[in-house]
């Protein structure tokens, strides 16, 4: 099953401005943007949380009308937050992102696809900020969503593992699912991303393929930066 | 889980078996033998009465205790952050020495409208979004508040017994309460433990931290209303027939999250159990004090549940490191 | 509240004690209470003074407490209680005499075991502690003893000493009576008034500066230990010379019921010395 998102006036007052946006079964978009720009923001208003206003449609259903239940199938969110509420066992970590209902080997097949079952039975507290960072990232994959949003997943992994987060979220989108994630390094985002949004200042300035979104111009003009010699340097 | 049932049984056994020191423990199957009617009136109207508060009223501080724990996403919260406690406290003062309307219904009333001032203070001090931290800090402020009411409340009452009155009450006393009074603190407590059960998945989904439960469905603002608002009605009915018994809605979460591995929603109901069984013991416990001096529960549950809150202070402090 | 057990009084026995008063039978009565249980202190008292002594079946633990109680020997007759009506539902008693207790649902426990309930105020005044007599009395069946013990009172008021003299009533911690309370009722039986204004509670600096002539001194628990027997205001009238300590049984006036009577004879006594 594959559904596409669409977001109809979706929008954060002060934040994000209203937008229309469509997002198609299969593909991997990048949100980049400066800092404040309001990627953020975006996948707030794009995972429905109540903050936001405007619609949210997956596969043409309303997602504010889904129970929780039923919503955990639709759609998984990884907020840009590494902070532990809780002082959980990672494995029962990954566990509350399932249904009700849903069987538990995925939990394991999911620390597993990600190196983890090593440190599955230790408590969140006592793993090291990439650690943790993955298991987050195996409590959004753990109930292949149809609709995967996530806040900076390759923030605190070392480059391997920024690499492989990356292809595992390709994978999933051949796999059918429907992936946004936010991403500050550029050359990543041209690599994995189908599709490259730019937000500036709560405006989506660019919409489209990596070469078109992520041209010289946009560069200068978003980021005030430039590549040059395969380095980055200010403009 | 299964041990604590069979303690509570034990302990609700006891506790019909055991009035106080002065009462011998075979009088009551001498009373079977001699006046079978009494002996039943004894057993279900006079101790009955009295094991099913601590029941309830244990039932419902373990379980807000949880509920608030999880919703504040910190181990050392407990009901009595909402002001709920004091605010009934006030309000049952008030109504018995300064209206003078010292009936247990009027006393028992003035106790859900104490709680439920104090809510609504909270409320509109926390604002409509209720941060977490503003919702403590607010509590904290209605407490203090309720507080020095409270005794200012004792220090102008005509009477010159008032204090000593109240005294044994607001610190904490199941003695010598009927069915009706047993009805007014059970079925609001009744109520809000199903709510704060119902509460269980959003609470578990809560610990993956605020914007994810969101996204997952759950109105967290709302959740953390209804939770606050459960609390101050289970609790200040509680409150105002047994007064305030402390720590149990503290010490009774932190065990119970031990039979959950650590989960915060799916404690709800053994910590509810836990609370049961403690102020049910903490109910027999008091019952051994020499006949003529009284211990009051909630000095009891305090002198005991304080150290362990200190011990569990000084072990988070040990274990968070970078 | 006093008036419950006569509210709830079947015709043929309010009939009956409305008969006992009019032909003014004294002694009990054949609808007397036989079993009478009191869960308070003072009306510990009250039962103690007013019953046939066959009535009691319980008094408090308090009561039987030599440093609490004036006629704790007597109250070491009968079975203790700690003051709840599950502790005496055993005893099967028919009247249950208390005082204050704002929590407890006394009232349908009572009923539960088939038992009728007096609950008396808090007394402030002499007049309330007449009426708590006479409630008491009436209770039990015992007008007669009841009627008697006010007769005393008014006998006593009737010969008071005509020129009051000014006395600060002294307890732990400075506590004292307060204009109009009464205790001050019960200190003027004995010729003696409080000053004006003076309130629950006397301070170590009003003695210091105004020694008072008089100081009428409880002796509750005197020689044990405790923050209150170490207050300073104590130190400043044993220092003064023109202050006269009289000694008084703090016990009885913990209550100030009935059992003040004879210790106001004995203040009057001292006093004229």
């Amino acid at each position: 099953m594959t559904a596409q998102i669409t977001a109809t006036g979706a929008a954060i007052q002060g934040r994000l401005e209203p937008c229309d946006l469509a997002f198609e079964p299969g593909t991997v978009t990048m949100l980049v943007g400066p800092n404040g720009a309001g990627k953020t923001s975006l996948l707030h208003a794009l995972a429905g949380l109540p903050v936001a206003t405007g619609e949210i449609c997956i596969g043409g259903e309303e997602i504010a009308k889904f129970s929780p239940g039923r919503r955990l199938r639709y759609l998984s969110f990884l907020g840009a937050s590494r902070a532990i509420n809780w002082p959980l066992l990672a494995r029962d970590y990954v566990a509350l992102g399932l249904p009700a209902g849903a069987p538990r080997e995925s939990v394991d097949t999911v620390l597993q696809s990600l190196d983890a079952e090593g440190f599955a039975d230790r408590r969140l507290d006592q793993l090291s900020t990439g650690e943790r960072s993955r298991v987050m990232i195996a409590r959004a994959l753990a109930p292949s969503a149809l609709a995967l949003l996530l806040d900076e997943p390759c923030a605190n992994l070392d480059p391997q593992w920024q690499l492989t987060i990356l292809e595992r979220l390709g994978a999933e989108a051949a796999g059918g699912a429907t992936v946004i994630l936010s991403i500050h390094d550029l050359e990543l985002a041209r690599h994995y991303g189908d599709r490259i949004i730019v937000i500036d200042g709560g405006h989506i300035v660019e919409d489209g393929p990596p070469d078109v979104a992520l041209s010289a111009d946009n560069l200068g003009s978003v980021f005030g930066v430039a590549r040059k010699n395969d380095h980055w340097t200010r403009v | 889980m299964r041990p604590f049932f069979y303690l509570l049984f034990v302990l609700i056994v006891s506790g019909l078996a055991i009035a106080s020191l002065t009462v011998p423990l075979h009088s009551l199957p001498d009373l079977f033998a001699s006046d079978p009617d009494l002996a039943w009136v004894v057993v279900t109207e006079l101790r009955m009465p009295r094991a099913l508060l601590a029941l309830f009223y244990g039932a419902v501080l373990g379980a807000s205790g949880a509920a608030i724990q999880a919703l504040f996403a910190n181990p050392l919260a407990s009901p009595d952050i909402t002001g709920a406690t004091g605010g009934a406290a006030l309000g049952a003062v008030f109504v018995a020495y300064i209206i003078g309307f010292a009936s247990p219904f009027g006393i028992a009333l003035g106790g859900v409208v104490g709680a439920g001032v104090a809510l609504v203070l909270l409320l509109l001090l926390a604002g409509p979004r209720a941060e977490t931290a503003t919702l403590l800090l607010a509590g904290i402020a209605i407490s203090a508040i309720t507080g020095a009411g409270t005794a200012l409340a004792l220090a102008l009452a005509p009477s010159p017994f008032a204090f000593y009155d109240a005294y044994a009450w607001l610190m904490g006393s199941l003695v010598d309460r009927s069915l009706p009074q047993l009805a007014f603190a059970a079925i609001p407590a009744l109520g809000a433990i199903a709510y704060f059960a119902r509460c269980a998945p959003a609470l578990d989904r809560l610990a993956l931290g605020e914007d994810v439960a969101e996204s997952m469905g759950y109105d967290v603002v709302s959740l953390r209303r209804n939770i606050v608002i459960a609390t101050a009605i289970g609790v200040g009915a509680a409150v105002s027939v047994c007064g305030a018994v402390g720590f149990i809605g503290l010490v009774g979460p932190v065990i119970a999250r031990r039979l959950t591995a650590g989960h915060p929603g799916r404690a709800i109901l053994p910590a509810a159990l836990i609370g049961s069984v403690l102020l049910l013991a903490a109910d027999i416990a008091v019952r051994f004090a020499p006949p003529d001096r009284s211990v009051p529960i909630g000095v009891l549950t305090a002198l005991i549940g304080a150290p362990f809150f200190l011990w569990l202070v000084a072990r988070m402090r040990w274990s968070i490191r970078p | 509240m006093g008036n419950s057990r006569i509210a709830r009084m079947t015709p043929p026995r309010a009939l009956l004690l409305a008969a006992t008063l009019w032909l003014g039978i004294s002694g009990p009565t054949l609808a007397a209470p036989d079993r009478v249980v009191s869960l308070n202190m003072c009306t510990d008292e009250l039962l103690l003074l007013l019953a046939e002594p066959a009535q009691i079946a319980s008094v408090t633990h308090l009561a039987q407490d030599e440093h609490e109680f004036p006629f704790w020997r007597t109250a070491r007759r009968y079975p203790a209680n700690n003051g709840s009506v599950v502790s005496v539902a055993g005893d099967r008693p028919d009247l249950i005499l208390t005082m204050g207790g704002i929590a407890q649902d006394r009232t349908w426990l009572a009923e539960r075991i088939g038992a009728e309930l007096v609950v008396l105020p808090f007394p402030q005044s002499l007049a309330d502690v007449e009426a708590a007599v006479r409630t008491v009395a009436a209770a039990l069946g015992r007008e007669q003893r009841g009627r008697q013990f006010i007769a005393i009172m008014r006998e006593m008021s009737a010969a008071r000493p005509e020129a009051p003299q000014e006395t600060v009533f002294l307890t732990d911690s400075g506590f004292s009576v307060a204009e109009n309370s009464l205790g001050a009722e019960w200190l003027q039986l004995a010729g003696l008034r409080v000053p004006e204004g003076q309130g629950a509670r006397v301070t170590a600096e009003t003695l210091l500066v105004d020694p008072p002539a008089l100081v009428i001194r409880s002796d509750y628990r005197r020689g044990q230990t405790s923050r209150g027997q170490y207050w300073t205001g104590f130190r400043f009238i044993e220092r003064s010379p023109d202050t006269r300590i009289v000694l008084t049984d703090g016990r009885r006036w913990t209550c100030s019921g009935l059992s003040l009577l004879p210790e106001i004879t004995r203040l009057r006594a001292a006093l004229a010395q």
